[in-house]
């Protein structure tokens, strides 16, 4: 159907020749214009843009329509999951100052909780596994809130005075503490999620018949409703303007009323909250419950983070939105080097923009 | 601080002060103590075999993180890649010895060479990327790495692991023994240290503390951001190297699974509960994250029946250490020392007072 060879032969060609561009309208056009910096931007810009889209329309071009339309509709759960991970993390990087390697161990934990509460309703109660699933995730979420206002609380709050590394590591060892707390309390029950629905509802899009999960759907409705929510409150509400606030700058946030304290522990517990959905909307895809069950969204959500750049909300949701569909696709040319072609990709894309693709300079005063 | 110390040894100039008081003699005193425990093992005393392994990894170990010391410590740069350059080091002599049978001299003298490569090209991406995001662009290339070692088989033997049994010194073979291999790793080890401390003190590590505090600043006083970056950078990927070259050598056995984001994080967690600018804080600091469990925790039955209690506990001394004291174990032994000190000078006046009658 396609030739791996000659795909990989143009991939090569388009980054490559996306570099020598570079290079060349650098050395000899920029280097002799007033503002260099701007016009490079302005040229990285259209550069990314161009790359962008012609290597989607080479995938287009040798997956055929209904393949790349049907891997977007495999990838509906996956970028959920990411979406909601990657914007709890982005949250807490933005109060905290810090990269939260604690974010999919809160969410497992939260999981953890979900599937011994649906053991339980299975034993005592006749619900449906829909209505079960349902009420797990609120008790998925509650936990991982109350877990994450718990951390800010005791921890977090107290190590105001610690450097950004520090409280990294601070978070690391939140991983180890929640990673052996979980066996201790949950040893040896065999703990399952079911899938909300376990229907393939066929699709009709551009004139292909394709397929997706019932469960994708569900997840699709939950994520975005839940995003547009927090979105809402980031943009419309005080909390939003706090949290807005605390980010550029905590002390004069403080000085001008804002409740930091207040704002931070929210945003540990809506990032818990976020995580927790994730993890019960992750979870039926790896069998049993393990400790494990974030890592992989874990990592990529720093990777999707800094893609998109930290400074903004929206930025990391399109790196969530890039990564597990750029890894699905280049998976059919290969399936072992997906992974790290996509990371590569994002190396190179970072060190074209530092900032991530919609990252802010913020001037910094010396 | 320094003044005062100047002023004691002249006080008392004796020769066992010098000694004692020497910088290497910590580096000597600790090498000892480990050459001794390797010497009681081989007369007969019951040592078990894995008290040994533990500390002969703990030894590799702070070797890695005194190169990540140099990086976080002094030039102030959050690598999250660790795991990776170690990585690739124990399949570089494990690859080159078992397909090519390179000897070792010639296997570390091409691991120098590619330390030095890959140092420079990740310094030159700390260039442009600063702070955690480095730390994240670090743990991508970490996990390309990763990804390297999984999948290609042909050197890495993929998921199995790379088995290695034998090593080549001037053009023959050798079969393993742990014993002579833990002691060439103290050698080694007393040598890195003495090497680091050497570099600390230097011109080169006072411009990269500068560079850390304010680079604007050392920027202005003629330190050339540029070459101390990548120094750093080439310093840590050389010692990251050369842990990884002693790992195989010791060990035998190197498989994807141990060079994940965990491993990064551990060498990051020794380093700063340790304390990342004084050698003596990196050991400690090794010894608590790494060595208590592989040396002491698992000769305990407790922690055989529940594996799970070490990690919590590890993960409360982190979280502990950090917290309280962000200077790390170094400064919690120099505060305590002070306070000790105090608390018997105090003593001393109190009974003195006793004695004497109190004159002031």
């Amino acid at each position: 159907m396609f030739n791996e060879t000659k795909f990989w032969n143009t991939f090569i060609i388009i980054i490559a020749s996306l570099i020598v561009v570079y290079a060349i309208v650098d050395i000899f056009v920029l280097r002799k214009l007033p503002k260099r910096s701007k016009n490079q931007t302005t040229l990285i810009n259209g550069l990314l843009i161009l790359g962008f889209a012609s290597i989607m329309v080479l995938l287009i071009d040798s997956l055929g329509m209904f393949l790349f339309l049907q891997t977007i509709m495999d990838k509906v759960l996956g970028i959920c999951v990411l979406a909601l991970a990657t914007t709890g993390i982005v949250l807490i990087f933005k109060t905290s100052m810090t990269t939260n390697f604690a974010q999919g161990s809160m969410a497992t934990l939260g999981a953890f909780f979900a599937a011994r509460y649906i053991l339980y309703l299975t034993a005592t109660t006749t619900l449906t596994t829909i209505q079960k699933v349902f009420l797990a995730i609120l008790v998925s979420a509650l936990v991982a809130f109350i877990l994450g206002i718990l951390i800010d609380v005791f921890i977090i709050r107290k190590a105001k005075h610690v450097t950004s590394v520090g409280k990294q590591m601070i978070t690391m060892g939140l991983v180890l503490v929640i990673s052996g707390l979980i066996p201790v309390t949950f040893g040896g029950l065999p703990l399952e999620i079911p899938r909300l629905s376990y229907d393939i509802v066929p699709v009709t899009l551009f004139g292909q018949s394709l397929s997706i999960p019932q469960h994708s759907i569900y997840a699709l409705y939950l994520t975005v409703i839940v995003l547009v929510v927090l979105f809402a409150a980031l943009r419309f509400t005080k909390w939003g303007l706090g949290v807005r606030a605390t980010a550029s700058n905590e002390i004069v946030a403080k000085m001008m009323g804002v409740n930091t304290r207040i704002i931070t522990a929210m945003s540990w517990a809506i990032a818990g909250a976020l995580g927790g959905l994730a993890s019960v909307l992750a979870a039926p895809f790896g069998g049993q419950v393990t400790t494990g069950l974030m890592v992989s969204y874990q990592v990529n959500g720093f990777m999707a983070s800094i893609l998109g750049g930290f400074s903004s909300f929206g930025g990391p949701l399109v790196g969530a939105i890039l990564i597990p569909l750029l890894q699905g696709l280049l998976f059919y040319f290969s399936n072992l080097w997906q992974n790290a072609i996509v990371y590569l990709i994002i190396l190179l894309i970072v060190l074209a923009k530092p900032l991530g693709l919609f990252g802010k300079k913020i001037a910094k005063k010396v | 601080m320094m003044l005062y110390s100047v002023n004691r040894s002249l006080e008392r100039k004796t020769k066992l002060h010098q000694i004692l008081h020497h910088p290497y003699f910590g580096f000597f005193a600790l090498g000892f103590l480990l050459l001794f425990v390797q010497f009681l093992r081989i007369t007969g005393v019951n040592i078990p075999i894995t008290v040994l392994r533990g500390l002969g990894l703990t030894m590799i170990y702070i070797i890695i993180a005194l190169g990540f010391s140099i990086l976080l410590g002094y030039a102030g740069l959050a690598s999250l890649g660790t795991a990776g350059f170690v990585g690739i080091g124990t399949y570089l002599i494990g690859y080159l010895t078992n397909a090519k049978g390179y000897s070792i001299s010639m296997i570390l003298v091409i691991g120098f060479l590619g330390a030095i490569a890959i140092g420079t090209i990740v310094g030159f991406i700390s260039l442009r990327i600063e702070g955690l995001y480095l730390g994240i662009i670090t743990l991508g290339l970490s996990e390309i790495l990763n990804e390297v070692f999984k999948n290609a088989t042909a050197i890495t033997n993929g998921t199995n692991g790379l088995l290695m049994n034998r090593i080549v010194l001037f053009g023959q073979y050798y079969q393993f023994n742990s014993n002579t291999i833990f002691i060439a790793i103290v050698f080694i080890l007393i040598l890195v240290m003495v090497l680091t401390l050497n570099i600390m003190k230097s011109p080169t590590g006072r411009a990269m503390l500068a560079m850390r505090n304010s680079e604007s600043a050392a920027q202005a006083m003629g330190v050339s951001v540029l070459k101390y970056r990548l120094l750093a950078f080439i310093i840590a990927t050389v010692y990251a190297f050369l842990g990884g070259i002693l790992y195989m050598t010791y060990i035998g056995f190197s498989i994807p699974t141990t060079w994940n984001l965990a491993f990064s994080l551990f060498v990051l967690a020794a380093v700063i509960v340790g304390g990342s600018q004084s050698i003596a804080g990196v050991v400690l600091g090794t010894f608590m994250i790494f060595g208590l469990d592989l040396a002491v925790f698992q000769q305990i039955t407790f922690f055989q029946e529940n594996p799970d209690i070490t990690f919590i506990l590890n993960g409360v001394l982190i979280v502990v250490v950090v917290m309280f004291y962000p200077g790390g174990l170094a400064r919690l032994l120099i505060n305590l020392k002070f306070k000790i000190t105090n608390l018997v000078k105090k003593l001393m006046k109190k009974w003195k007072a006793y004695k004497y009658g109190e004159d002031d």
